[in-house]
């Protein structure tokens, strides 16, 4: 693939970004109370209010907020949150480690059950082995996260189950076991309708790839099964789960946001829900760019990834 | 266990005694009531889990509000005075203070040899400075509303602070205790507003060791803390579970030790748990229902009697409070104040209701939306309960919640009808000035009642506790006649803690906690 | 049509949907109890001779709100999609007939709105325009339509080049006659399949709305904002959360299954 085509790439998704920047700015302006209002709450007269609003800078016009913001980030100035008095990056940036931590385990195991969990359902196609796990995979997607989360913690957490701690966050660099116990219920939550889908999406592209012709030719040629498998169907079948996983980082990024609520993971899902709540603006706008971003370049880098696997794909 | 409350404030001819007390009790351990047994010998040492599920996003002592944010300042800093489990005010910073003749000049004496967790000593300087501060509109402080009387704070000498007031105002000492009247140093007032934010520095028990608000926020033992032997823990560490479930959750299994607010829904499951112990405080805090007296219709007091009776308030207490808490006439006072008067009870009937609608006019019943914020959802329940129970008086209520800050930008103080939802106050003029006289800091029923007002005022300056007495209880009699608002409840404080954690407990006020005398006995 | 028939998998998800739409079109009618009326002397018990599915915290009959939830919660689900739909086909037909630097325009905005993840999109709009059903379901048919309309539009270009669309203009047909009888009529196949699938995630995001307390607010019957209402007596009558959260998962995959069985039946080169 060429270069012109990676620089367009990340040309577009610059482009992308400042839509999403602008976007954002906009929507917040609209809002009907500001970061004043919920600093100082019921406990504020009018004339506090002004006050507040004076000191944080928003009683100015918004397209001189935009551009003051917009020049910072340049800048690498990201501002400071309204409601916490810390500087934005260092806010936003503890907190996406510790969602990148969340989201990577949660991917990973999701790829490495929900492969071989497709290619099993394919081999056995119309057993009870595949309608099981048609079964499981149907289930999975049905089940909103927090509904998902809500039955995990209380079947398999906190003195009920006992087993595994009822949320909360140790960093992997604290300690190793503590950080895993932690994160295997959130992690499993938001995994459970990733490996729904991948597993089915697996499945069918496999299915398909072992009734094509070329698949024939090759058992025909009188190759062992296993190698049909592992040189032939294998590598065919796993481009488009890439394109599905890439496309499923985006439910991901969503379901990180309850998921996060419901186990008390300090992480951006978090933090955005404060912050919504809380209409701090500088924090709301990094997290969506960050969020946004994070999208668009898994999106290319999944794009790069089918390239190389299938070499009919030109770019 | 129920805890009951006699008292609230001190009679001024008991202040001016009480100043002989008070340097007596400078020596001892400020706060009588929290009380364990007597054969117990504190143990030394430990370290205290909190769980709480809001996040504490300030320590500005100044205008901090949030249920997790106090008893991290409790830790942090200290007042001239701080209200003990007995209502009335006792030493802190000051160990003594005295008032002229007609209570309207006070003199405080600082206790010596004071630092601040940064090492730098505490003077009147500090406290002139930290009043200075609450007084100036541009901080909008919390405290500010309480100390209105006050018209100049001066350091007589490097201990002693006077202030003088506009009026005679008996109840000083209690109003200095205000939880958002801790002291601040001079330096950090003067310096920027992110330190006051992120860098407490108070003279308090604990001092800050580390702080993310969005998970873990520790404390570790101020050993220059100016009352010997205290506090007993090495450290506390309040954590944050924003998601109610894997709050109790964690509690239940023994990762916290102390559950801050307990759930009504969760208060009978939490208090059987083996290993855990719930308490229930009797509180005056309240959810109201505001009708303004300046629009239709509840410009005709009828129409807000025929209301008040279509509330049934024990079922109100049953249902949405499990129980705990107790039934309000609508007097704002609850049993726990000073000079409370016995209300007449309020029946639940609607036909009586229906009745009176029609004599004011709306035969047919009224049609009216009630706004609830979202935050807490208390107010959402309560108007949910109250739209069915007054529908056979022939009130057709339409709820309409939104997230808070819609609320506070469109509604609050502005909507004709909505539910609103207030703490408890140290002292009936607290309660009066907050929210009910015509110039009240957060007046928001239109009721100007010049009467009500003028009685106020003098009740303020009446040296005499009888005359007080009667004063105030013209006052509420004022107030169940024209019934401002509807209060159908007061609201237990509920907490708990685990075997094994001594001394946990929490005022009525919700703001003051004595974790200083909290123990643990783990074996 | 004999081969949708065949999938057992379709003919489950017709039948869920079946049930889903009674309770829409009929619940109110046959519920037993007012959704709102409560009844205090029996609260949050389990299922009993009086209240078929139990009660709630206040007393209410589960079975009853759950009748009445139905249709908002299905309803916000179907409406959402239903406006996406259209808005998005609009978009993209557009877009796929007329070609040139419009199509190039409409692609960068839409490749813009598709760049922010679903509920993210959603919770944003949402925000700003202030919490409640109406604001909800605006805000997700808004999230959806980028989507919906890039479908549409791959759709309308794979079919611009199909033999029956070169010989119709070989023909010489009007423009409209070719779009109107040729081009619509085949691209909508995906289109109502990715729909129907999508009706499925409107429902979920709208019960994640309501737990978050953004979406329906109280006393709404919706069945997002019973799970989130519930959660706390959760260990008091588990009934509470697995009733309406039951309803939901039954719906989603109802129109989940039902949509793939169509997604088969539309597409004959897939072999299953």
């Amino acid at each position: 693939m060429s270069l012109g085509y990676l620089t367009r790439r990340l040309f577009s998704v610059l482009l992308v970004l400042v839509i999403v920047s602008f976007a954002v700015f906009a929507i917040t302006m609209i809002l009907p109370g500001n970061a004043a209002v919920m600093i100082l709450g019921e406990y504020a007269t009018e004339d506090q209010l002004l006050a507040l609003a004076e000191v944080l800078g928003l009683n100015r016009p918004w397209y001189i907020q935009y551009f003051e913001w917009a020049g910072n980030i340049l800048q690498a100035d990201w501002g400071m949150s309204l409601r916490l008095s810390l500087p934005v990056g260092e806010v936003v940036g503890d907190a996406f480690w510790n969602s990148a931590s969340l989201a990577v385990t949660a991917l990973g195991t999701v790829i490495i059950i929900a492969i071989p969990l497709g290619i099993l359902a394919a081999l056995y196609r119309g057993s009870k082995v595949d309608l099981g796990i048609g079964l499981f995979a149907y289930v999975g997607t049905a089940m909103p996260e927090f509904v998902t989360a809500t039955l995990l913690l209380v079947f398999l957490a906190g003195s009920a189950g006992g087993y595994l701690p009822a949320g909360g966050f140790i960093a992997p660099n604290e300690s190793f076991p503590g950080f895993v116990s932690h994160v295997i219920l959130p992690a499993g939550t938001l995994g459970l309708i990733l490996m729904a889908h991948i597993a089915r999406q697996v499945r069918s592209e496999m299915s398909d790839v072992l009734a094509s012709d070329y698949i024939r030719a090759a058992r025909l040629k009188g190759l062992r099964e296993r190698t049909v498998i592992r040189r032939h169907a294998l590598p065919n079948s796993l481009a488009p789960a890439v394109a599905v996983i890439s496309l499923d980082i985006g439910y991901l990024l969503g379901g990180i946001i309850v998921v996060e609520e419901i186990f008390a993971w300090p992480g951006l899902g978090r933090l955005l829900i404060y912050a919504l709540e809380n209409r701090d603006l500088p924090v709301i706008q990094a997290i969506t760019l960050l969020l946004a971003a994070v999208y668009a370049l898994s999106n290319l880098f999944s794009d790069l990834v089918i390239a190389a696997l299938d070499p009919r794909v030109r770019y | 266990m129920i805890k009951s409350l006699k008292q609230f404030t001190k009679t001024r001819s008991e202040m001016v005694r009480g100043m002989a007390v008070a340097v007596g009790l400078a020596a001892v351990l400020a706060l009588p009531g929290t009380g364990f047994a007597q054969n117990e010998t504190p143990k030394v040492g430990g370290v205290l889990k909190i769980a709480h599920s809001t996040r504490i996003a300030t320590m500005n002592v100044l205008n901090l509000s949030g249920p997790a944010e106090y008893p991290a300042i409790d830790m942090l800093y200290s007042g001239l005075t701080r209200i003990g489990m007995d209502n009335h005010p006792h030493p802190d910073l000051a160990e003594s203070w005295s008032a002229n003749s007609d209570a309207t000049v006070f003199d405080f004496k600082l206790r010596p040899n004071v630092t601040f967790h940064d090492g730098t000593p505490l003077t009147s300087g500090d406290v002139v400075a930290t009043f200075e501060a609450i007084q100036d509109p541009a901080r909008g402080a919390s405290a500010r509303s309480v100390l209105t009387m006050v018209e100049k704070v001066e350091a007589i000498d490097n201990l002693t602070v006077r202030f003088t007031l506009t009026v005679s105002y008996a109840d000083l000492p209690v109003a200095v205790a205000h939880a958002n009247a801790r002291i601040i140093s001079a330096k950090a007032l003067a310096g920027p507003k992110e330190n006051l934010e992120n860098k407490p520095n108070g003279t308090g028990p604990f001092k800050l060791e580390s702080y993310d608000s969005s998970r873990m926020t520790r404390l570790v033992r101020n050993d220059n803390y100016f009352i010997e032997g205290v506090p007993y823990l090495d450290a506390v560490e309040l954590h944050l579970f924003p998601d109610l479930t894997a709050q109790s959750a964690n509690y239940l299994s023994g990762n916290m030790d102390v559950l801050l607010a307990v759930e009504q829904a969760d208060y009978d499951r939490i208090d059987k748990a083996p290993g855990s112990n719930a308490l229930r405080v009797a509180s005056g805090r309240f959810v109201n229902v505001v009708m303004r007296f300046d629009q239709k219709p509840f410009d005709d007091v009828r129409v807000r009697k025929a209301l008040a009776m279509s509330i049934d308030r024990q079922t109100l207490v049953d249902v949405i409070l499990e129980g705990l808490g107790r039934p309000a006439r609508d007097n704002i006072l609850s049993p726990e104040y000073a000079y409370v008067i016995d209300s007449p009870e309020i029946p639940y009937d609607t036909a009586a209701a229906k009745q009176l609608l029609a004599d004011a006019g709306y035969p047919d019943g009224i049609k009216i939306d009630l706004v609830a914020s979202n935050r807490p959802a208390i107010r959402g329940q309560v108007a949910i309960a109250i739209k069915q129970m007054a529908l056979p008086a022939g009130f057709d209520i339409n709820v309409k919640s939104m997230p808070h800050d819609t609320y506070l930008a469109n509604y609050w103080r502005k909507g004709n009808f909505y539910m609103a939802y207030w703490g408890m106050r140290s002292t009936p003029d607290g309660a009066f000035t907050l929210l009910l006289t015509s110039d009240a800091s957060y007046e928001d029923t239109a009721w100007n009642n010049k009467e009500f007002d003028a009685i106020v005022a003098k009740a303020r300056s009446t040296p005499d506790d009888s005359e007080r007495a009667q004063l105030y209880a013209e006052a509420q009699k004022l107030i169940l006649r024209d019934t401002p608002y509807i209060i159908p409840f007061f609201q237990d404080v509920l907490t708990a803690s685990r075997d094994g954690v001594k001394g946990w407990v929490v005022h009525p006020l919700n703001r003051v906690y004595y974790i200083e005398s909290v123990w643990l006995d783990r074996n | 049509m004999s081969d949708f028939v065949r999938h057992p998998a379709g003919v489950a998800g017709a039948i869920l949907l079946t049930i889903i739409a009674l309770a829409v079109l009929f619940g109110p009618l046959v519920a037993p109890y007012d959704p709102q009326a409560f009844h205090t002397t029996v609260r949050l018990q389990g299922p009993s001779a009086d209240h078929w599915l139990g009660t709630d915290q206040f007393g209410r009959d589960l079975l009853s709100r759950l009748l009445f939830g139905a249709r908002s919660t299905i309803a916000f689900g179907v409406g959402a999609t239903m406006i996406s739909v259209i808005a998005g086909s609009l978009i993209g037909v557009t877009a796929g007939v007329v070609g040139g630097w419009i199509d190039s325009v409409i692609m960068r905005g839409l490749d813009g709105m598709l760049a922010v993840p679903d509920l993210l999109f959603v919770l944003l709009i949402v925000t700003m325009l202030g919490a409640g059903t109406g604001e909800a379901m605006l805000a997700v048919s808004i999230a959806f339509t980028p989507g919906m309309a890039r479908i549409s539009r791959s759709s309308v270009l794979s079919i611009r080049t199909r033999e029956y669309v070169l010989a119709a203009v070989a023909r010489g047909e009007s423009q409209r006659y070719i779009i109107l009888s040729e081009v619509i009529p085949n691209a909508i196949g995906p289109i109502i399949v990715e729909g129907t699938i999508r009706v499925s995630f409107a429902i979920m995001i709208g019960a994640t709305l309501g737990f978050l307390g953004m979406g329906a607010q109280p006393p709404s019957t919706e069945w997002g904002l019973m799970v989130s209402e519930a959660r706390q007596f959760m260990y008091r009558s588990p009934w509470v959360v697995a009733v309406p959260g039951l309803a939901i998962a039954v719906a989603a995959m109802g129109f989940n299954l039902f949509g793939d069985a169509l997604r088969d039946a539309f597409d004959p080169r897939r072999s299953r």
